[in-house]
């Protein structure tokens, strides 16, 4: 079937939302990092205790994230393909610093190179930590995980990645379906900026206190 | 009222032979400018010594020069008709340039606006995606009489931003995409807004988009730096009028 | 040869019915065997390509532009007219015929004038169907303003870009037929000759203006919409690329060229700056609705505006013309601004210019009304000038505009060679000596929607041998070709000194000295001798870039110049020939006492109409008498 390059888009921002979803549920379970191990703990039990759910959850989440990649793709080189020949200067139109667009497609990379480390790092680990001999499980490895600044470094620069990614994209999907207007733009566009940074300082509190907390 | 101001400056012009060939920048001197020039009219004194010279003189679209036929355009320091906001390049004014700065001037680039020559680019695709509906099927001979169905003004209005889009393309060549969807989103609002335009108005906008992504142009990243290229200020409420009524046909 | 306006007979208002229904007609199925060639893509070329292909023609459209939108009918800021009396101010077809001859000083064809009033209630049905967004009062209905030579309001508007939005109509329907395949569109090629084969325009031959390729176009008719010579003047309102060359190669092969020396020159335009100008910018009429032009009282008063008090003003169109006051029609509002020029009232640094204010219309609306009604004409004037006219007067003087001379065409439209049709500027027809405001858009989509579909088709049906086969195989077509390339590699060759601007620019600055706006037998004379000298010295001393194989505007720009070379020698022939004033043909020997155009029509009220006899040989004048039968000759009184 033929799509119009509209539809593309849209493929792109719906997928782009399930992993948004995704990402907010994440984001509600492992602030419970706060509350200890066993809060922690109890809700990686829950979610392994899902059984098929969770399947039909993972692959629903990795059918989004193709999706996403694959139109991007198709999007973005279809987007080169369409000037080939680059301007010597080209400045930026609305004299604002729109630094998020431009780095879409680098952000996203970040972000993929990120979500395979961080299935290493957690999903397919041996999850027995154990620490003067207690078992903490996940909890225990999120901790020494996250306790070298390096590695911690790293997983909030993804984080901001993710953050700017989304404060484009937020309110790049209510243009794409047709919903936004010259009046709710500017504010759709600031509740973006807001989602993006929120999102990525709400997760990166959770390897600054690893470090500040168990150095 | 004093006397006018005069400067020097330094241009850097994209010169290319045709469609086929590679361009290349050359640089030349501007000099003795008076501010109150246009643009245009400063390429023309260039030109003039050009030919003087023996040589070959920058070729650049042109023609009402008065900011309305849609003509002119390039690239002048990174932006799509200069650096004024809101106007056509013919429109921008020398007073708008420092002494001695170094202009640096480029064609509209776009894989579908092939280089003619120079600055001159061919933006016939913006016809092509016309011709698949950018208008009401009317023959001409008895129409209604005008007055027989009232627009709302609010509508009516709407309408007219749309359709002051003069067809310059600086919208594709401000897009970091080369993307129309400017272009083909204020036609598609300027015909979809009026009570005229609803019984063509899902088969327009389909086959109008069809046509836009087969000439070439890239998607849209929604980075609205064609709203603000736009010489008519025409705004990207019109590029998601256009999405809304794809949400409404197939595909 | 004899000229016939071929006007039916009756009573005026039955005319145009009565010979709709006495036309022959061609079958449609035949017409899909029938070629027709229209030149030129604005308002009229358009309108007619479109329709002719809806009536099933085969149509073949070109246009110089690299897309058929970009025709200079887009230009038009202010409005058309169309009689539809929505205001219920006293308007009618009647009227709006009475005004436009009127206003033509009583030299324009009764009947066709008619024809256009009637066709105007039309062209506004069409144009709201095709979605032009006219403006729209709060109830949602049309609304309507006032024009110069008018004193009811009768013209539709879409903000201040009427042109374009009803070409962008007129290119839709054009794009839709191109889409259907009932027309076949050639962009950016020029017109360089016409092929007359028989005594009937068979084709043409054009310049691809990419590659410089000539190539031949056959048809069973030629119609020509290329607009008017405003441009031999070089500094005009017209755009860069408006030229006589495809009016004056018709004219050479035959066609009459009528009343050249009507030209307008619109009041309201941004003055010259200096030798660098290379067009001047209008400012819509629609301005002088609001806008109250003066000078000061004293010569020479140098003070700013805005410290020159009232008592030292002079509103001198209010004083003068109390009942028309600022809207006066543009010939009379451009000679007044001369008048008070030459007297040493002008303003600015030049002395050549008067003010147009809108104080008092912002302290009686608000600014806000002002901005709505002239916001983006103000804005222009802005960027153009860098003086803000909420704060400041405009300052206005007059630009040569638009040519109401042009090929002579019969009622049906067709010029004196059979097969050639002529719309819109191009043709001398409807606006007599002087065009009001907001008429030409209204004639050439009256041209080109509703006469032309018409009128073709009974040349077609009444002419023998006029469906006769024709292609480019016929041998005058191969001349054609090697005639047009001869010329173009003989302009190539010169190799001189000077360049084609700088003999366009001398050539427009004699025009403009000494047959502008207003003319006398000496200067005229003198400029009947030097346009040839400067003629000769073209072509001995031009200089033009590039060869004919490339996208070469240079050579473009030559062989239009080489044309109006040729060209203004008619003009001024016209204007010497012409021993009175009318309209914008302003002659100084022959003015009433208070100053206004004084006409003859004892012995002037015909169309002159001038036949090719070679260039450096003198052209051979016709005359079609005018009668007026329902608009009696009177003094143009605005008073």
């Amino acid at each position: 079937m033929k799509l119009s390059s509209i539809r593309k888009k849209q493929i792109v921002a719906v997928s782009g939302l399930a992993m948004v979803g995704f990402l907010l549920a994440h984001l509600s379970g492992n602030l419970l990092l706060f509350k200890g191990p066993e809060a922690y703990n109890a809700y990686a039990d829950f979610l392994h205790s899902l059984g098929p759910i969770l399947w039909v959850l993972r692959l629903g989440l990795i059918g989004a994230v193709l999706l996403h990649i694959i139109f991007t793709v198709l999007i973005v080189k279809e987007n080169r393909q369409a000037r080939k020949d680059r301007y010597a200067v080209v400045q930026d139109h609305r004299n604002e610093r729109s630094l998020a667009v431009k780095l879409m497609p680098y952000t996203g990379f970040v972000i993929l190179a990120y979500i395979i480390i961080h299935l290493l790092d957690f999903t397919f680990a041996d999850k027995t930590t154990i620490i003067n001999g207690v078992d903490y499980g996940l909890y225990g490895l999120v901790i020494t995980t996250l306790r070298n600044p390096l590695h911690a470094a790293a997983y909030i620069i993804a984080m901001f990645s993710i953050g700017f990614h989304l404060s484009h994209a937020f309110q790049s999907v209510v243009q794409t379906f047709g919903l936004s207007s010259e009046k709710s733009r500017p504010k759709l566009m600031l509740a973006s900026l807001v989602f993006g940074l929120g999102v990525a300082l709400a997760y990166s509190s959770i390897p600054l206190y690893v470090v500040a907390t168990f150095r | 009222m004093a006397k006018d101001k005069i400067i020097n400056v330094t241009l850097k012009v994209w010169r290319q032979k045709n469609a086929e060939s590679k361009g290349h920048f050359e640089t030349y001197d501007a000099k003795d400018v008076n501010v109150n020039m246009s643009f245009l009219e400063m390429l023309d004194v260039v030109n003039e010594d050009l030919i003087l010279a023996g040589k070959s003189p920058i070729a650049f679209d042109h023609d009402c020069r008065e900011g309305i036929c849609g003509t002119c355009g390039a690239m002048v320091n990174g932006y799509a008709h200069g650096p004024d906001k809101a106007v056509t390049l013919c429109q921008v004014h020398m007073r708008s340039f420092k002494n001695g700065e170094t202009i640096v001037i480029e064609p509209f680039r776009a894989k579908a606006f092939p280089v003619i020559k120079d600055l001159a680019v061919d933006r016939r695709s913006m016809d092509r995606i016309i011709a698949k509906g950018g208008y009401i099927s009317v023959k001409t001979g008895n129409a209604p009489d005008a007055h027989a169905t009232p627009v709302q003004k609010k509508a009516s209005d709407l309408a007219m931003d749309a359709a002051a889009c003069v067809g310059c393309g600086a919208c594709v060549a401000a897009c970091p995409n080369a993307s129309a969807s400017l272009f083909v989103g204020a036609k598609v609002s300027h015909m979809g807004l009026l009570p005229q335009g609803q019984p063509e108005r899902k088969q327009r906008v389909q086959n109008m988009v069809w046509q836009m992504d087969s000439e070439g142009f890239g998607n849209c990243s929604n980075a609205y730096q064609c709203e603000a290229a736009c010489p008519k200020e025409i705004s990207v409420d019109n590029i998601a009028r256009m999405n809304r009524d794809i949400n409404r046909c197939g595909n | 040869m004899s000229l016939h306006s071929k006007e039916p007979s009756g009573p005026v208002n039955e005319k145009w019915e009565s010979h709709k229904f006495d036309m022959k007609l061609v079958n449609p199925a035949n017409k899909r065997k029938v070629d027709v060639i229209v030149v030129g893509t604005g308002l009229a070329g358009a309108s007619a390509a479109a329709s002719l292909a809806e009536l099933g023609y085969n149509v073949k459209s070109f246009c110089i532009h690299e897309s058929p939108r970009r025709a200079h009918s887009i230009a038009a800021q202010g409005g058309i007219n169309a009689a539809k009396n929505y205001p219920n101010d006293g308007d009618s077809v009647h009227r709006l015929f009475y005004d436009t001859v009127k206003g033509g000083d009583f030299r324009a064809r009764e009947s066709n004038v008619h024809r256009l009033a009637e066709n105007s209630v039309k062209i506004i049905d069409q144009c709201v169907a095709q979605g032009v967004p006219f403006a729209r009062e709060y109830g949602g209905y049309l609304a309507n303003r006032s024009f110069g030579g008018a004193q009811v309001s009768r013209t539709f508007y879409a903000r201040g870009q009427t042109g374009q939005q009803l070409l962008i109509g007129a290119y839709g329907a054009l794009m839709k037929e191109v889409d259907k395949g009932g027309v076949t569109l050639f962009t950016h090629r020029e017109m360089l000759d016409i092929v007359v084969i028989d005594g009937k325009a068979r084709g043409i031959v054009v310049r691809n203006l990419r590659t410089g390729k000539i190539e031949s176009h056959s048809a069973h008719a030629v119609v020509l919409a290329t607009g008017g010579y405003g441009n031999v003047f070089y500094l005009s309102t017209n755009a860069k690329a408006c030229n006589v060359t495809a009016a004056w190669r018709a004219h050479k092969k035959g066609a009459y060229f009528a009343n050249p020396c009507y030209t307008q020159i619109h009041p309201t335009c941004i003055p010259v700056k200096g030798d660098f100008q290379s067009k001047l910018t209008l400012m819509s009429e629609s301005l002088r609705n609001d806008g109250r032009v003066w000078v000061p009282k004293k010569k020479g008063d140098k003070r700013r505006p805005s410290a020159i008090p009232e008592e030292d003003r002079d509103y001198y169109l209010e004083r003068k013309y109390p009942s028309f006051g600022n809207l006066v029609p543009r010939d009379m509002a451009s000679r007044n601004a001369k008048e008070q020029s030459d007297e040493g009232k002008g303003v600015t640094e030049t002395g050549l210019a008067v003010y147009l204010d809108f104080k008092e219309a912002i302290e009686r609306l608000g600014k806000d009304a002002i901005k709505a009604r002239y916001g983006n004409l103000f804005d222009m004037y802005f960027q153009i000038t860098d003086s803000d006219p909420y704060k400041e007067p405009m300052v206005i003087y007059p630009a040569v505009h638009y040519t109401m001379g042009g090929l002579w065409v019969d009622y049906n439209l067709m010029s004196n060679l059979p097969g050639l049709h002529v719309l819109g500027e191009a043709n001398f027809s409807d606006h007599g000596s002087n065009r009001l405001g907001a008429s030409a858009l209204m004639q050439g989509l009256s041209d080109g929607y509703f006469v032309i579909p018409n009128t073709i088709g009974h040349y077609f049906a009444g002419t023998p041998g006029a469906l006769d086969d024709v292609s480019t195989d016929h041998p005058e077509f191969k001349k054609t070709e090697d005639e047009a390339l001869a010329r173009i590699n003989k302009l190539l060759a010169v190799n001189g000194t000077r360049t084609v601007d700088d003999f366009h620019r001398e050539l427009g600055n004699l025009m403009w000295d000494k047959c502008g706006m207003a003319r006398n037998k000496e200067g005229l004379e003198f400029a009947l001798k030097r346009i040839p000298e400067l003629r000769k010295e073209f072509w001995s001393n031009v200089k033009v870039a590039g060869d004919n194989e490339d996208y070469n505007q240079s050579l473009e720009k030559a062989g239009r110049v080489a044309d109006f070379m040729e060209f203004a020698e008619v003009m001024v022939k016209d204007a010497l020939e012409r021993e009175e004033s009318c309209g914008g043909h302003f002659r100084e020997e022959h003015q009433t006492e208070e100053g206004e155009a004084k006409r003859d029509d004892e012995n002037f009220s015909h169309v002159s109409a001038w036949e090719f006899t070679g260039v450096d040989s003198a052209p051979i004048l016709h005359k079609e008498a005018l009668e007026f039968v329902d608009v009696p000759p009177s003094e143009r009184n605005y008073k």
